[in-house]
């Protein structure tokens, strides 16, 4: 029999697992693309289910209970990474009602991958066992690389879907091989145990394993040079996976990451060293190419799929400060991240845009058509260039202070540089949003299409652009309140 | 012949499976035939299943990674079901399955 505690770490994996498996019941129905209570249903049924897991999810973190159940630790920072996930698939579910009706391809199998996904997020993000964590890890991503081909009509998500599948596979085989060797080598499955014997034991093949296994994170996190599937896998997805891809897998990446790295892949000061030094160079590197070639693009979309890349260097930036502080700052930042980044894939769908009309060109005035929705994306691309007093600023802030504090002046000059250089492309948006008037053939276009009506994705980012703000200013509530609770309890290895 | 094949030291178990590895990856890299490429996917979590099952028996049968063996096998059938689905997909679309013909994302 379960035990309340061991209760307690289940249900909030179960919920949304339940909804993946109820919800393709619900679109056995033939009659799913006409009658609209079925579709509506099915939406609500991922949204109770995301709503039922927070809402036990905040109840656990307002009780400061910190459950266990096998290999499952619910502690501080896997309840505050659930929060995080749910959060950002709520904002996706509904971005999903209004994007799928634009494209004409509302399908319940859609929601119910998302719900897989967001199921394998949990467990990936709430052990220290090597074997869940793979677990978890397939159980996210492999739902990903069908949700990417999701609209199977077109045939450029499939081959998006085509590249994700073939990249994302080969990271997850470095990455198993990688905890394989780890075990042969050390003996254990435990990221804390791994790492007490490695510091004793230093072994060139226990090497070769941990850096499969980075480099297996570095896929997911998209850091250079394991990046080029994003932008093509964005591209070819839905936006509003594009967008929970962007936020949520990165996130989760960071967060198993930041149990992985400082406890098993620097225990002792010669690894900090040498996976510190690649770190360095893979966090260096990914900001150059990440801005940098965003600067070319003219998609919206593509450039958004860059400028996360850029985001997963600054995020890197933070493990190699690795201080405590540093790692608050890439919590923090990861919830501004979501914010932000929900509310610049949300944009696109509020405005309709599908398939390939995801131009710069095809924002030209929109802003003045929707007033509201134009200045709550400006404080989206604002928090993403980093200008003040967004969320991105401080969280950049956070990293960048740190890394001064621990000698990497050098990397932190360049992050200041690359940041400096992304304010062109963000702004780009902007300008296209309020300044520039929409070409003639739009205005035509426009005049004989039937006006866009997205209000739920209007709504969420309407949403995201009150947190970008808000997340800002309760910075020091945000830092003190969560993420210290979260990183303290949880990396108790820390000195 | 199978006792020469059990009482085999650690070394050469390990040995083949990290050439196993590079195999797939090398397949994956060069072959421009998405069936290929997929195989070599498969390839690489089985030399991961190899060493794995090397290293549990070296470390005295120990059960953690012998159970871990099973779930990689059912891992690795999920991941064969999305992904020849995403290949049938395309061949509807495309008409082939060669991965060089499946270039229309692009800046």
């Amino acid at each position: 029999m379960l035990t309340t505690s061991e209760l307690a770490v289940i249900l909030p994996l179960a919920i949304p697992a339940a909804a993946a498996c109820l919800l393709p019941i619900a679109s056995l129905d033939r009659d799913q693309e006409t009658v609209k209570w079925i579709r509506g249903s099915m939406f609500a049924i991922a949204l109770f289910a995301l709503a039922g897991s927070f809402l036990y999810v905040t109840r656990l973190w307002g009780t400061r209970m910190q459950p266990s159940f096998g290999q499952v630790h619910l502690d501080f920072l896997a309840q505050l990474a659930a929060i995080f996930i749910l959060v950002t698939a709520a904002l996706a579910v509904l971005q999903l009602w209004d994007h799928l009706h634009q494209e004409g391809w509302v399908k319940g199998e859609t929601l119910s991958l998302l719900m897989f996904s967001v199921t394998g997020m949990l467990v990936f993000t709430a052990t220290t066992n090597l074997i869940v964590i793979f677990l978890g890890l397939e159980l996210l991503s492999v739902p990903l690389y069908a949700l990417t081909a999701t609209v199977r009509q077109r045939a450029d998500a499939l081959e998006g879907g085509m590249k994700y599948f073939i990249t994302g596979a080969v990271a997850s085989a470095c990455f198993l091989m990688g905890s394989v060797l780890l075990y042969g080598m050390t003996g254990s499955f435990e990221i804390i145990e791994i790492g007490r014997k490695l510091s004793t034991h230093p072994d060139t093949l226990a090497l070769a394993g941990a850096a499969l296994v980075l480099v297996g994170f570095l896929f997911k996190v998209s850091g250079v040079p394991f990046h080029q599937w994003t932008p093509d896998a964005y591209e070819a997805s839905p936006h509003p996976i594009a967008g929970f891809m962007s936020v949520a897998t990165k996130g989760a990446a960071f967060i198993v990451l930041l149990r992985m790295f400082p406890a098993g892949l620097s225990a002792s000061p010669d690894m900090a060293l040498k996976f510190k030094a690649a770190l360095a160079i893979a966090a260096a590197l990914t900001m150059i190419v990440g801005n940098l070639t965003a600067l070319a693009q003219s998609s919206v979309k593509r450039m958004l799929a860059y400028s996360s890349i850029s985001h997963a260097g600054y995020l890197l930036l933070g493990l190699v400060a690795g201080t405590q502080d540093a790692y608050v700052g890439m919590l923090y930042y990861l919830f501004a991240y979501m914010a932000m980044n929900m509310g610049a894939f949300g944009l696109l769908t509020a405005l309709g845009l599908v398939g390939d009309r995801c131009g710069f060109e095809h924002l030209r005035g929109l802003g003045w058509k929707r007033p509201g929705l134009g200045i709550a994306a400006t404080l989206c691309m604002f928090s993403l260039a980093g200008i003040p007093p967004t969320g991105g600023f401080y969280g950049k802030y956070m990293i960048f202070k740190e890394l001064i504090q621990t000698g990497h002046v050098g990397l932190a000059v360049l992050g200041v540089l690359a940041s400096l250089v992304s304010v062109y492309f963000y702004l780009r948006v902007v300008v296209a949003l309020f300044l520039e008037k929409p070409t003639e053939a739009a205005e035509r276009e426009a005049a004989e299409r039937p006006e866009v009506v997205a209000p739920y994705a209007g709504a969420t980012v309407l949403v995201c652009g009150f947190l970008v703000v808000a997340i800002g200013f309760a910075q020091t509530l945000m830092v003190d309140g969560f993420a210290l609770r979260a990183i303290k309890d949880s990396l108790h290895f820390m000195p | 012949m199978s006792q020469a094949f059990l009482s085999g030291n650690l070394q050469a178990y390990i040995l083949v499976s990290l050439l196993l590895f590079v195999i797939g990856l090398a397949t994956v890299l060069l072959r421009r035939s998405l069936l290929m490429q997929f195989m070599g996917v498969e390839l690489m979590l089985n030399a991961a299943n190899v060493a794995l099952l090397a290293f549990a028996r070296f470390r005295g049968g120990d059960v953690q990674g012998t159970a871990f063996y099973l779930f990689i096998i059912a891992v690795a059938a999920c991941e064969a079901a999305v992904g020849l689905a995403i290949v049938v997909a395309l061949f509807r679309h495309k008409q082939t399955t060669d991965s060089d013909r499946a270039d229309t994302l692009r800046q």
